[in-house]
C-alpha cells in the first residue's frame, strides 16, 4: 500500500529517498527504452481545473515516453467513474472527499482518513487511488461582496436566518449530492428560498451571481474568479466539507502493468502540485481563456519536469 | 430500485405536478418558446422566401440554406448565443440564447419549402392566371400561394418537430423547459425524472405532427387534394 505524501514527511530521509527514485525513474525512461503496453487513456472532469491536472498527467507521461491518449472533459463523476470502472478510461485526477462521499464512505476533513477511506473503497472497484498531492480544492460557498455586506455574511452559518430569503445556484445535481443541499440542510439547517439549477461552478454560475439571479452560488474554493471579482467564499465554520486532495486514481490493471516507475511519476507530480498552483491556473483558464494544455506544459516546465 | 420504479416515484413526488419545477410549468415554457421560435422564424424568412419563389429564382440558394442549416449544430449556436447574450446583460435563465439557437434552426426548413413550393406551380397554370388578366399580387395571392400551402405547411411542420426535440437542449444554460428533467435527471442518476421528461417531449413532437398534418390537409387546396 501506498502512503500519503504527509505520512511520508514524518521521516524526511525516506522522504527524500522516494523523491530521487522518482526523479530517477523518470529520467531513466527518457533516455532509455520507452515503456511498453497499451495506451493510458487520461480522463478528466468537465471543467477547467481537472482538465489542466490532467494535462500535467498526460503530458509528462508522454514526456517518458508512454503512450497517451486524451478524453478530457468526459463529463461529471456521473460518467466518469462508471467509465473507470469499466476499463474505458484509465486514469482520472480525482478529489478524495467527493469521491469518498460517491462511494458513500463515512467523510472526513482529515486528509490521511479521508485518502485511506475512499482508497479502500474504489480498490474493491479495480481502482487504485495513489498518494494524494497537499492540493486541494473544497466546495465554496459564495456570495458576492454586495451580498455579503447586505446581510454581514463571513461563513456559512451566518446564512441561517436569511437563507429563507435567498436564492442557491449549483450544478443539476446538488438536490441529491451529500456536499450540496442536503448537506447545507443537515448540517447548517439552511433551507434556501430556491435552488436553480446551472453548472458545476462554470461560467453560467458566474453569470448567474453576477447578474444577480442568484444569491448563494456553490463555486470551487480555487475558483479564479472570487478573487478576481472581490466575492466573498464563506467559511464552512461547522466542517461539512471533508478533505478534497487531489489524488490520481488509476485502474489497478495499469498500474500492474507499468510498475512503480509510472507510480513514482504521478507521484511526483502530485507532490509538487499546491493548492496556490490550482488556484493561479485556474484563474488563467477561466478568466484569461488560456488553453489548459499550454497552463500545464508551463507548470511542468517550472518545476523542472519538462526541459 | 427499477427503472419503473424511479418513474412511479418521480410521478408520486408533488413537486413533479405543482410548483416551479412541475410538468405544467416545464411544458407551458417548452410550448411558448417553440411557437415562438417558429412564428419569429417565419416572420423573418417568408417575405423573402415568397418572393424568391415568386420571381423563380434562388432554387441553389434555398438548397444552399437547408445543408448549411443541417450541418450548423443547434448546441454550438445556443453556446455562443449565450455567452454573447450574457455579456450583453441578459440574465441566466432567460430564454433569448435558446430561442436565437431555435430560430436558426426553424428558419431553413421553412425558407426552402416556400421557395420550393411556389416554384413548383406549374409555369402553364400562373401563364393562365396572367392570361386571365390577374396581376402580380393576384397571381401570388389567389395561385402561388395556395396551391403551394401544402409544402409550406409541411415546412412548418418539419421545423416546428425539430424545435420542440431540440428545445431540450435549453436547460444546459440554465433554461427550464422538458429539457430540464432530462439533464437534471442525468446529472442526478434519477432515471424516473429522464424518463418522464423525454417521453414528454417525444409526446409533445407526436401532437405537433398530428395537429400540423392535419392543418397541412386543412390548407391544401380541394382542387390539389390527393383523395379528391
Amino acid at each position: 500500500m501506498r502512503k500519503p505524501f504527509r505520512a511520508r514527511a514524518v521521516g524526511a530521509i525516506l522522504g527524500l529517498a522516494l523523491v530521487a527514485a522518482a526523479c530517477g525513474s523518470g529520467d531513466g525512461a527518457e533516455e532509455g527504452t520507452p515503456p511498453e503496453g497499451d495506451p493510458i487513456r487520461v480522463a478528466s472532469f468537465n471543467f477547467n481545473e481537472s482538465v489542466i491536472v490532467a494535462e500535467i498527467y498526460a503530458q509528462g507521461l508522454e514526456a517518458n515516453g508512454y503512450t497517451v491518449e486524451r478524453q478530457l472533459n468526459l463529463g461529471n463523476r456521473e460518467v466518469v467513474k462508471p467509465a473507470l470502472e469499466g476499463g474505458e478510461i484509465d486514469l482520472v485526477p480525482e478529489y478524495t472527499g467527493s469521491l469518498g462521499g460517491f462511494l458513500e464512505v463515512e467523510q472526513s476533513s482529515e486528509q490521511d482518513t479521508m485518502w485511506e477511506s475512499a482508497r479502500a473503497a474504489f480498490e474493491e472497484l479495480g481502482v487504485t487511488l495513489l498518494a494524494y498531492s497537499p492540493a486541494q480544492d473544497k466546495n465554496a460557498y459564495v456570495v458576492t461582496g454586495e451580498t455579503a455586506e447586505e446581510f454581514s455574511l463571513a461563513s456559512v452559518s451566518d446564512l441561517q436566518p436569511v437563507a429563507g430569503e435567498l436564492i442557491f445556484g449549483g450544478p443539476p445535481e446538488c438536490p441529491e449530492r451529500p456536499l450540496c443541499l442536503p448537506g447545507l440542510e443537515e448540517v447548517y439547517g439552511l433551507e434556501f428560498a430556491e435552488f436553480v439549477p446551472l453548472d458545476a461552478g462554470g461560467p453560467i454560475t458566474v453569470a448567474a451571481l453576477e447578474g444577480g439571479e442568484i444569491d448563494v452560488g456553490l463555486l470551487f474554493t480555487t475558483s479564479g474568479v472570487i478573487a478576481a471579482n472581490e466575492w466573498v467564499s464563506l467559511d464552512d465554520d461547522m466542517g461539512l466539507n471533508p478533505a478534497e486532495n487531489i489524488v490520481p486514481a488509476i485502474r489497478t490493471e495499469v498500474v500492474e502493468a507499468y510498475g512503480d516507475d509510472l507510480v513514482a511519476l504521478l507521484d511526483s507530480y502530485s507532490e509538487a502540485l499546491t493548492t496556490e498552483d490550482l488556484t493561479a491556473m485556474n484563474a488563467r483558464a477561466d478568466l484569461d481563456q488560456e488553453d489548459p494544455a499550454l497552463i500545464a506544459e508551463e507548470w511542468l516546465t517550472t518545476n523542472g519536469f519538462l526541459e | 430500485m427499477t427503472t419503473w420504479e424511479s418513474v412511479q416515484e418521480f410521478l408520486l413526488e408533488p413537486t413533479t405536478w405543482s410548483g416551479p419545477d412541475s410538468i405544467w410549468v416545464r411544458l407551458g415554457e417548452h410550448i411558448w418558446v417553440s411557437v415562438a421560435a417558429v412564428i419569429i422564424a417565419g416572420l423573418l424568412v417568408l417575405p423573402l422566401a415568397v418572393w424568391l419563389g415568386h420571381i423563380r429564382r434562388g432554387s441553389a440558394v434555398a438548397t444552399a440554406v437547408v445543408n448549411i442549416g443541417r450541418a450548423v449544430p443547434s448546441f454550438g449556436i445556443l453556446a455562443i448565443a449565450f455567452l454573447v447574450l450574457v455579456q450583453m446583460g441578459a440574465g441566466v435563465g432567460e430564454p433569448w440564447a435558446v430561442l436565437v439557437a431555435l430560430i436558426a434552426l426553424a428558419a431553413p426548413p421553412m425558407f426552402t419549402n416556400t421557395v420550393a413550393g411556389i416554384q413548383a406551380v406549374e409555369p402553364a397554370t400562373i401563364e393562365s392566371a396572367r392570361g386571365m388578366g390577374l396581376t402580380e399580387r393576384e397571381v401570388l395571392t389567389g395561385v402561388e400561394l395556395p396551391l403551394s400551402a401544402p409544402l409550406m405547411m409541411e415546412g412548418v411542420r418539419i421545423a416546428f418537430v425539430q424545435v420542440i426535440a431540440t428545445a431540450t437542449l435549453g436547460a444546459l444554460v440554465a433554461w427550464g423547459g422538458l429539457g430540464r428533467y432530462i439533464v437534471d435527471g442525468f446529472a442526478r442518476q434519477d432515471m424516473g425524472r429522464l424518463i418522464v421528461g423525454a417521453v414528454l417531449v417525444g409526446l409533445l413532437a407526436i401532437a405537433a405532427e398530428l395537429g400540423l398534418s392535419a392543418m397541412q390537409r386543412g390548407t391544401t387546396p380541394p382542387g390539389i387534394r390527393p383523395d379528391r
